[in-house]
């Protein structure tokens, strides 16, 4: 099988065979459910069997000339591997998850069919190698998306996951009119082209500024950050989805794409984004210190976390462009294992709120034991991959000069620490405030488990992610700076 | 040897913690010890080898690379030596006790830690085992007795906030030594370099428990198991913030005398030394008392660095090794009580000379060590201290002698209140502690007498030859101290002495014996106001960041309500106004036509 097949199996296969999930839950449940891992596996496997070529610093391009400038392209470099890796990963696994905790609800169908698209659209937009295809890819995600939070059917339900549809659409459409900027001042959409044609010709501030504000609504970065928090309403594998291996990712990968391997950051610009990532930071993880519902605040510090991988990004040296790269591994592990296990504490205890819970500990060790290496992890501290992540994106901050923003994510990282051991603690630890509940189903544990174990093991076996990230690193930026 | 028998100290500890978890019940005592044991005997085969293993790490330019040589085979030889002795004593003192496997494998992952950490030739290694013991110490301190975790959060905060200062130092010198081999950075000290350094010594001075990163250590001897105090906070933390603050201001940078960082060092110090005696002089019970002694003797290490004149420095790391001896003997002996007695507060404590006469003799010469009192270890290495405070300002050497009246005071009235006074009648039934208890604190007390009297042999062997061409030739081992200096502190000691034994008649009882400072005007209240953690950093810090968070929450807040009030009110505000004009007669729409095609005109016109 060559290449060029691997990436049309990976993006086609869940965009197409997706919608046949519902068919077959018609057929038979069990039936649907392996159909749906199958659908998760394919791209999984196929972005993996790609891995030897991109270290390998190799290139696999599928393309076809379509006319008016328009071509079909899509490329598979390091970057693309990595991303597609890490988020058809996690997202496998959170469907796992889905089949113990999605059991008891409606609409299964849709759900499964959902986040098969919603994975389907991620890895199209992150193979895509020209703008328009990912816009289109982008919108894919987004109306997934917006199936996927209003799974329940609530009123109040439906209203934030309008509210959730409407911020980001809002933002993509800004970033369309970007695009079309962009196609009028360097002639294309085609990435590589538009690569070339910047080294002489700058972008103007204003096509910059129209395509972060996509970005930013994307990757629920301040000021397009609030609809993330109300998106904790959805069940807890779609925050998963949402939060650890998909949606916010695409924000954060669509900048490297862009601003990193394509048009290198102005220099005005790599203060403006950190500056407005610190603040992000800053302001959900004071929020999240504040915040009494358990799914509001990891979504708050997810926020916070993401604030973290702009900041990575927005030097465009290789320490930090490599740090940040494995912050999205390690923070998409770490952060899928937290919502997992507030997914069981929810489900099991009928309540989100962390002042009516407490102790459940005693009767949840492996979930308990799971969210806090998980809270680790993001906190930064070794031997969890985490720590290497903010240690190498707190270096290339720290290494390119900018040492006040540095500090201010250091508040950030403080805060951190702060708010996730007083989460820990009053859902796990001290007295209980109601009636103990016994542990998640099996499938449910042994999940939450996987990811803290992952988290642990990507901390101590560095050294493998770390290939991959330096090799796209060495893409992206042509040179090691 | 092979350089890469360095990673043995690091691995063989490692993979048995790790295994701890689930050995059986049985094997786990031998396990520890037997791992212990082989780590001591590591440590001594490789003290005085000098080797170099390094391969390529991560990130193309990050090395694993570790270093032994003089310093850290001495910091790791005596790592072995008071994990080794804790093992022997948590035998006996854990039993019966829960989680002892999680208590074994703490100890056998911190010896890891601890040996990788002081292996470590890079930075990024460094700080990797380095914040890597914060999991262990919040693991220890949560294993304590139920409600523990509130003081595991608060130690963890507390040093994993300094950790992640260190991590922007690393950052900090990175960039200006371009390198993150440890052995290969000099670096001169700039304005920026001088905040490198700070950043490095937070990590350094906060490992070691100085003030103002000490609020969780008294509570931590409220709630944790005793041999987890003799073994981090007493013994392996002083180490290795000590060698990592010694580290920096030798080898990295250039620290001169009269910088400014010497005289801050110095003045951390000096305020740490003060203001930890003052506390433990009024506290009622055995382990919280030590705990605020283990704070302030961290003030004379910082302050003899801090000098940056040789006989400062040799004297803080002889003060280093001695209080380690000394601190983690006097919590044994803690121990030791509180396994017999069934408790450590000195209200239900008395007599115990009778009862506990072994254990009474190690305390009364760990306690005249710490003190300051000739001819044990403590007096040496505070003399060597005093003389080089004497020669950078009085005020320093004054703090210096003054913290060491407060020590002895306190001293005598914890010995006086736990062995001596009257015999209580509810300790009638009480025995000597078994022989597992007793030999590792003989061992501390006979290496405190021998460091004391010989000390030629821990200062040629272990610390001299860390400092090198650095001392000129000199030695500073026998007795030959300031004689002045040495009239000066028997006179304090004596007058400590006189002052205890006058107010113990006064009050009546030997506890009591510091009232009159602790009710003295002023004071008192201030002292009042302390017990209640008004001046506790860590108390102020999250009040600060409550009210910051509150701020940030409320800008979020309204971010939000631009979202869900202000866009939305907006846009039912246009469409009322534009259902308006939806008027349904043709003219209206006509009109709009008409006023559109000449605005479409307009545009078009040229």
């Amino acid at each position: 099988m060559n290449s060029q097949t691997t990436i049309s199996l990976i993006i086609f296969v869940p965009v197409l065979l997706a919608l046949t999930l519902p068919l077959a839950g018609k057929i038979s449940l069990r039936l649907r459910n392996i159909l749906a891992l199958g659908l998760c596996l394919v791209p999984l496997l196929c972005s993996l069997s790609l891995i030897p070529a991109a270290l390998s610093g190799k290139t696999v391009t599928l393309g076809r000339e379509l006319g008016l400038g328009i071509n079909f392209i899509f490329t598979a470099d390091a970057l693309a591997v990595f991303v597609a890796c890490v988020s058809s990963f996690i997202s496998t696994l959170i469907v796992v998850y889905s089949f113990g905790y999605i059991s008891h609800y409606h609409n299964q169908n849709e759900y499964y069919s959902m986040v098969v698209l919603f994975l389907g659209g991620m890895m199209g937009l992150v193979f895509a190698g020209n703008l328009i295809f990912l816009y289109l890819f982008w919108e894919i995600t987004a109306i997934t998306s917006w199936r996927l939070i209003g799974f329940f059917r609530d009123k109040y339900v439906v209203e934030r996951a309008d509210k959730a549809f409407l911020v980001t659409v809002f933002g993509a459409l800004l970033m369309l009119l970007g695009f079309i900027r962009l196609f009028q001042e360097t002639g294309s959409f085609d990435l590589l082209v538009i690569k070339e044609v910047v080294k002489t010709h700058p972008i103007s501030n204003l096509t910059i500024a129209l395509i972060l504000a996509g970005i930013l609504s994307k990757s629920a970065t301040l000021p397009f950050h609030t609809w993330l928090p109300d998106a904790g309403v959805a069940p807890s594998p779609v925050t998963a989805l949402l939060h650890a291996a998909v949606l916010v990712k695409i924000g954060v990968y669509v900048f490297a794409r862009i601003f990193v391997a394509t048009i290198p950051l102005p220099i005005n610009w790599q203060v403006i984004v950190p500056v407005i990532a610190g603040i992000s930071a800053l302001v959900s993880a004071g929020a999240a210190l504040i915040e009494t519902d358990l799914k509001r605040i990891i979504a708050y510090s997810t926020i916070s976390q993401i604030g973290f991988i702009f900041l990575g990004f927005s030097f465009g040296n290789s320490i930090g462009v490599a740090g940040a790269l494995l912050y999205i591994l390690m923070h998409g592990l770490a952060k899928a294992g937290l919502f997992l296990c507030a997914g069981i504490v929810e489900q099991n205890t009928k309540t989100k709120d962390i002042t009516k819970l407490g102790g459940l500990i005693k009767t949840m060790p492996v979930t308990a034991m799971a969210f806090l290496l998980c809270s680790f992890s993001v906190m930064g501290i070794p031997p969890f991959g985490g720590f290497f992540a903010t240690f190498m994106v707190m270096t290339g901050a720290v290494t390119s000069g900018h040492i006040i923003i540095s500090m201010v994510f250091l508040v950030g990282a403080f805060m951190t620490i702060m708010y996730l051991f007083r989460t820990f603690n009053m859902v796990f630890l001290g007295e209980p405030k109601a009636a103990l509940v016994k542990e998640g189903s099996f499938v449910m544990v042994a999940t939450v488990a996987v990811f803290a174990a992952l988290s642990l093991l990507g901390g101590i076996l560095i050294w493998w992610p770390d290939a991959l990230a330096q090799a796209a690193t060495l893409q992206m930026l042509g040179t090691i700076r | 040897m092979k350089p890469s028998v360095l990673l043995l100290p690091i691995l063989i500890p490692a993979i048995f913690g790790a295994l701890m978890f689930i050995l059986p019940r049985k094997a786990r005592h031998t396990v520890a010890f037997l791992v212990a044991g082989i780590n001591l005997a590591l440590a001594i085969a490789l003290f005085r080898n000098n080797l170099i293993y390094s391969f390529p790490w991560f990130a193309g330019k990050i090395e694993f690379a570790l270093r032994l040589y003089q310093f850290s085979g001495f910091i790791m030889l005596s790592a072995a030596f008071f994990a080794f002795l804790i093992v022997i004593y948590s035998l006996n003192f854990m039993k019966g006790k829960n989680l002892q496997n999680q208590f074994y494998a703490y100890i056998l992952l911190c010896i890891a830690m601890a040996n990788g950490a002081v292996l470590a030739d890079n930075l990024l290694l460094l700080l990797f085992f380095w914040e890597g013991l914060l999991l262990i110490l919040f693991g220890f301190i949560a294993i304590g007795r139920p409600g523990a975790f509130k003081t595991a959060t608060k130690a963890f905060i507390i040093v994993g906030i300094s950790d992640l200062c260190m991590m922007i130092g690393i950052a900090l010198t990175w960039m200006q030594a371009g390198t993150l081999t440890i052995s290969k950075i000099n670096l001169a000290l700039t304005p920026m370099a001088g905040f490198a350094f700070i950043m490095l010594m937070i990590g350094a001075i906060s490992k070691a428990g100085s003030m103002p990163f000490h609020s969780w250590i008294p509570d931590a001897a409220d709630d944790a198991p005793l041999p987890f105090m003799a073994f981090l906070p007493a013994s392996l933390e002083k180490l290795l913030g000590i060698y990592f603050l010694t580290r920096i201001s030798l080898d990295m940078f250039k620290l001169a005398i009269g910088s400014w960082i010497s005289i801050l060092l110095m003045a951390i110090g000096a305020i740490t030394i003060i203001l930890a005696v003052m506390m433990a002089l009024v506290q009622k019970d055995y382990k919280r008392l030590l705990s605020y002694h283990a704070i302030s003797q961290v003030g004379y290490m910082i302050l003899g660095i801090g000098t940056c004149v040789p006989v400062g420095i040799v004297g803080g790391l002889f003060h280093m090794i001695n209080n380690a001896l000394y601190k983690s003997g006097l919590f044994l002996t803690g121990g030791a009580v509180e396994k017999q007695t069934g408790t450590t507060d000195l209200h239900s404590l008395g007599g115990l000379r009778f009862k506990m006469p072994i254990t009474c003799a190690c305390f009364l010469i760990t306690a005249a060590s710490i003190s300051g009192m000739p001819p044990f270890n403590g007096f040496f290495s505070k003399e060597l201290i005093y003389d080089a405070a004497l020669s950078r300002g009085m005020i320093f050497y004054l703090a210096a002698v003054v913290g060491s009246f407060f020590t002895a005071a306190s001293f005598l009235k914890l010995g006086h209140a736990a062995f001596f006074g009257k015999e209580r009648n509810e300790l009638k039934a009480v025995k000597e502690a078994p022989l597992s208890l007793l030999v590792p604190m003989i061992v501390i007390a006979l290496t405190c007498v021998i460091f004391g009297i010989f000390n030629y042999l821990p200062l040629n062997h272990f610390i001299q030859p860390v400092l090198g061409a650095r001392l000129e030739g000199h030695s500073y081992a026998g007795f030959h101290v300031n004689i002045v200096l040495t009239l000066i502190t028997i006179l304090v000691l004596a007058g400590a002495f006189i002052h205890h034994i006058f107010m113990a008649k006064l009050k009546g009882e030997g506890l009591k014996a510091a009232d009159d400072i602790r009710y003295a005007p002023v004071l008192s209240q201030t002292y009042d106001l302390a017990q209640k953690r008004f001046f506790d950093p860590y108390e102020i810090g999250l009040k600060g960041m409550n009210v910051f968070s509150r701020i940030l929450w409320a800008a979020d807040k309204g971010i939000d309500w631009v979202y869900n009030s202000f866009v939305p009110g907006v846009s039912y505000g246009v469409s009322k106004g534009i259902r308006r004009m939806h008027t349904g007669y043709y003219p209206v729409y006509i009109s709009w036509a008409l006023v559109g095609m000449f605005a479409v005109l307009y545009f078009l016109r040229k």
